[in-house]
């Protein structure tokens, strides 16, 4: 039987303060940018019609369908703070965390707080769907694209960051 | 085997092991991140299934919203009900209009002063908003009526309504003091402040938002409303459930149909609002005071 030689493990020092990772693989930053730029439109959509008084909301009210009824709801709030606000903030702030250099950045931080986003974004969303479903009855189709969005994202960012975890062999 | 070769095997056996333990490792994260997106998903399949299966609810939940502006569909709608719907309307099914009292006139630049006491949480603000607001515009023009809901957490939840906080009458018959002494956003027992009222429009409230002005059971209630010192109220004309479910849009549009239970109730307690204001013009403007909806509304008035 033949011999293969092992391929060599990167044992390589990290940089100060940064953990050395597996390269994320090309459709990682591609996708998520793009879905964090959906979001950001969509948001930035409906912080527009909140401040507007959703006078020219494009959703129709078909049955339990309804946008004005969600974006006018008291749910529409968080502590004084628009939802729909902070749906555009969250989504600005994922747009940076997730451009290609910052994918490519092997600082601890950075990749903690974009899990740590996504999973704040997706329990805000369940939280959401929730009184939407029990308290309004109502959907906003919009929102529901968000709260879709907004999963997608949570599933990109989660499962890249378990592939992509730091490598043990920089140990001795 | 040479000791080179022992080394060989060694290094090789050890690089397996690391091998073999970063795939355990990078398995375990593969399977935590995918069980984590697999609950997601469950969660939300088990919150549609509930909601089919017919749990909804009352609610406890925390809530929280100020108004935003009422869209200008929604303010024309409510100030411009057609008339001929108005008066075949009449006193429509709405009930605890307001009661006659003596008391020094309220007037405010010349004008009889319309006061209204209320909060953004409240349920029965929510449904007596549409008749004031509707009564109101057929004296003046209304700007920055807002729009919001009652509160998630109390009785007839989230009744959609408009808001007069910021709300400005512009009338050359009456004036008009909208206050809202909260928002719909909890916050400890109770919900955020929003306006402060005067000092004496407070004591006005404490004064006929009480026996022997009011019904006892009333006493301290809000919405109030005082026109012009000469009537009163407490409460609201008809319950607020008839607008479960419905929108701002849907409601203001509602109300130009006279068939509609929505417009029986909102437009005959605006007749009746409207018929009180009219006692504090002199009947002025005439073609809103004489207008046989009004008149018929005036019947009902109470005489304290």
């Amino acid at each position: 039987m033949a011999e293969t030689e092992p391929e060599p493990i990167d044992t390589q020092p990290p940089e100060p303060g940064a953990t050395p990772l597996q390269a994320v693989p090309n459709w990682v930053p591609r996708s998520s940018l793009a879905v964090c730029i959906a979001g950001l439109v969509i948001a930035g959509y409906l912080t527009l019609e909140h401040f507007t008084g959703a006078t020219t909301f494009a959703c129709p009210q078909i049955g339990t369908i309804n946008c004005v009824k969600v974006t006018t709801s008291s749910y529409s709030n968080m502590v004084g703070v628009p939802v729909a606000l902070l749906g555009l903030l969250y989504f600005g702030a994922l747009t940076l965390m997730c451009l290609p250099a910052a994918w490519r950045s092997p600082l601890p931080f950075l990749r903690a707080l974009r899990l740590g986003s996504v999973t704040a974004g997706l329990l805000l969303v369940l939280y959401l769907f929730w009184a939407e479903l029990f308290r309004i009855n109502a959907i906003c189709l919009w929102c529901t694209a968000i709260h879709i969005l907004t999963i997608a994202l949570f599933t990109i960012v989660a499962i890249t960051h378990a592939l992509s975890g730091p490598l043990r062999s920089h140990q001795p | 085997m040479t000791n080179s070769e022992k080394s060989k095997v060694a290094a090789q056996e050890k690089v397996a092991r690391l091998r073999a333990e970063q795939a355990r490792t990078e398995r375990r994260r593969v399977v935590i991140a995918v069980s984590a997106v697999g609950a997601v998903v469950v969660l939300i399949a088990v919150l549609v299934v509930a909601r089919l299966a017919g749990g909804g609810g009352p609610t406890t939940a925390a809530s929280g919203s100020s108004s935003a502006s009422a869209s200008a569909a929604v303010t024309s709608a409510v100030s411009h009900v057609p008339p001929a719907t108005l008066n075949a309307v009449g006193a429509g099914s709405a009930n605890n209009p307001p009661t006659a009292i003596t008391a020094a006139a309220l007037k405010q630049g010349g004008k009889p002063r319309v006061l209204y006491i209320g909060a953004e949480y409240c349920p029965y603000c929510a449904a007596q908003r549409w008749a004031v607001a509707q009564a109101l515009s057929r004296f003046g023009t209304w700007t920055g009526l807002g729009q919001t809901s009652s509160s998630a957490r109390d009785v007839d939840p989230d009744t959609a309504t408009l808001s007069f906080h910021g709300a400005t009458l512009t009338s050359r018959y009456v004036s008009f003091n909208g206050v809202e002494t909260t928002t719909n956003q909890p916050a400890g027992t109770g919900y955020q402040p929003l306006d402060t009222p005067a000092p004496a429009d407070a004591a006005l409230m404490r004064t006929y938002d009480a026996p022997p002005y009011l019904p006892s059971g009333s006493a301290g209630g809000i919405p109030f409303l005082d026109i012009g010192g000469v009537y009163v109220s407490s409460g609201a004309s008809y319950g607020p459930q008839l607008l479960a479910g419905k929108t701002q849009q849907q409601i203001a549009d509602a109300l130009k149909n006279p068939a509609d239970p929505m417009a029986q109730a909102i437009d005959g307690a605006a007749n009746a609002i409207t018929a009180a204001i009219c006692k504090t013009t002199n009947n002025q403007p005439a073609a809103v005071c004489a207008a046989p909806g009004v008149t018929a509304a005036a019947t009902t008035l109470g005489h304290g």
